[in-house]
């Protein structure tokens, strides 16, 4: 099964329509991925659809790179007892 | 004699979804004022109490100045207890009398005078208790009595309702100013502009075909033309405005483009060009530049309005535009299909193309899909700003309901959402 980080980067990919290589942990999602608003929308749907979780919206859309986001999401998968490889 | 009026079950007040949201049924307008004030000018009271669904007690005790929800009410005088969907015009029921309870054939109460006298015989500690005693042991007559079964049956009537209000409010004549050059076509009879109201130059009133009231302070900017029969309420603005017959407006809103045969609640905007018409809108809305409804199906057939998200109904009329519920905030060029709901709360941003014909209170319409957004936080957020504008406070205890709300809409909702997400996944 594929990382948090892996799939993270994937979903990340395919909402911004960017190559995997180019999406760095320590990228911000705003700033160097050029994540509009409506597509920070879209990512966070995109998260809970990839890992079958429910994150809080202000708290999710707070996140700002996707570092942070492996963390949030892992953490939040915890919460909601679901299974990730770390 | 005390006038109570008590909201109705939750199953008949989604007939009047979304706007019944976040109000009692007697709160809804047609013509130049809402149901509850014509039940109790037709009646002939100023002692009225209201029963509303708990949820929305604490909000709506904010609101008015008479008892909610306190059972107190229900004992020291004569009562007449009647339910808000009753068309008040065609209600001639006497409020003082011997008790009679007044029901439809599927035993519903339509009103319930009580005799003081008869008081003794009722629990009161329940007004849902109250009224079954009162249906099991006073006398119960079957009347015929008109009622408003849809919200859209507010907006058909309402020309009608605007031209039996003005009979009825007796005014005529200009106590406000109208600044030359402006036209006015018809009988000058059928015009009322109060005190206050300011009419720019060229300005054209036509009330060949009804009435025009303009309320107080009402500005209207040159170049609005406003056809009869209308009502402008208190403190509005019309910007170069296209109004057509049959609109009540206001009061605060700011109007402008063209709007026809529609219902608009306090505090809502329609700044812009864009066409409205045989619609219902709620408090506190906003209509982006262009946002434009249908109102007629190309084919002439009837309207059908999906009001639970599932189940559409006919609504019997081939002219039948939107239903908006409060809060609702539209983008630059939206395109709303024939009969549309939108919930309350709900944020549209448009994409060109004509929108779902069915979109969830608190929905973030976002590239064309119904998505959790940004969350009921931001639209808080909004919702306390376009207040503050109008000097206007978003209370705790309006926030309490509006919470109800969110949940008491929830399913739909979640199944929009997931049939976006779908959609997006496809993408």
């Amino acid at each position: 099964m594929a990382t948090v980080e892996e799939r993270v980067k994937a979903a990340t990919a395919r909402v911004l329509k960017l190559d995997l290589d180019q999406i760095k942990q320590e990228h911000s999602f705003t700033v160097d991925l050029g994540a509009e608003s409506v597509q920070s929308v879209e990512l966070v749907a995109m998260f809970e659809e990839e890992f079958g979780i429910e994150m809080e919206e202000d708290a999710a859309l707070s996140v700002e790179t996707v570092g942070k986001a492996v963390a949030f999401i892992t953490e939040v998968c915890a919460e909601q007892g679901v299974e990730v490889e770390k | 004699m005390r006038l109570i009026l008590v909201d109705s079950p939750e199953e008949v007040r989604g007939h009047f979804y979304p706007l019944a949201l976040s109000r009692p049924l007697w709160e809804l307008r047609c013509g130049f004022s809402s149901l509850g004030e014509k039940l109790a000018a037709k009646v002939g009271v100023s002692d009225v109490a209201y029963f509303v669904a708990d949820y929305m007690a604490d909000a709506y005790r904010a609101k008015v100045d008479r008892p909610v929800n306190e059972t107190s009410v229900l004992e020291g005088d004569d009562l007449f207890i009647v339910d808000p969907r009753i068309k008040a015009d065609s209600f001639d029921v006497a409020g003082s009398g011997p008790s009679e309870v007044g029901l439809d054939e599927q035993g519903s109460l339509l009103y319930a005078r009580v005799a003081k006298a008869d008081l003794a015989k009722l629990p009161k500690e329940d007004i849902r208790k109250f009224v079954a005693a009162a249906k099991a042991n006073l006398p119960n007559v079957r009347p015929a009595l008109p009622m408003w079964q849809y919200i859209w049956d507010l907006v058909l009537a309402n020309s009608e309702q605007i031209t039996a209000d003005f009979a009825a409010a007796g005014r005529s004549g200009v106590e406000g100013i109208i600044e030359e050059p402006s036209a006015i076509r018809g009988n000058k009879k059928d015009i009322y502009i109060a005190e206050g109201a300011t009419l720019h130059p060229m300005v054209v009133l036509d009330a060949e075909n009804g009435p025009i009231y303009i309320d107080e302070r009402v500005e209207v900017h040159p170049f609005s033309r406003i056809e009869g029969p209308c009502y402008i309420g208190k403190d509005s603005i019309l910007l170069g405005a296209k109004c057509r017959e049959g609109n009540s407006i206001g009061p605060v809103c700011r109007i402008g483009g063209e709007v026809e045969e529609s219902i608009i609640h306090g505090y809502s905007n329609k700044y812009h060009d864009g066409f409205l018409g045989h619609a219902y809108v709620g408090e506190w809305v906003n209509l982006g530049a262009l946002t434009t409804n249908s109102d007629l199906k190309n084919d002439y057939s009837n309207v059908e309005v999906m009001l639970d998200g599932r189940r559409s109904i006919n609504t019997g009329s081939t002219k039948v535009g939107s239903v908006i519920g409060d809060h609702v905030k539209t983008s630059i060029g939206t395109l709303l299909n024939t009969g549309s709901y939108v919930g309350a709360m709900a944020l549209i941003m448009a994409t060109g193309k004509p929108l779902p014909k069915f979109i969830p209170s608190f929905a973030w319409f976002l590239e064309g899909i119904v998505t959790k957004g940004f969350g009921k936080g931001k639209l808080y957020e909004t919702a306390e700003t376009a207040m503050g504008r109008r000097n206007c406070q978003w209370s705790q205890a309006e926030q309490a309901m509006w919470d109800a709300v969110f949940e008491m809409t929830a399913p739909m909702r979640n199944k929009a959402i997931k049939k976006g997400r779908r959609a997006m996944l496809a993408r």
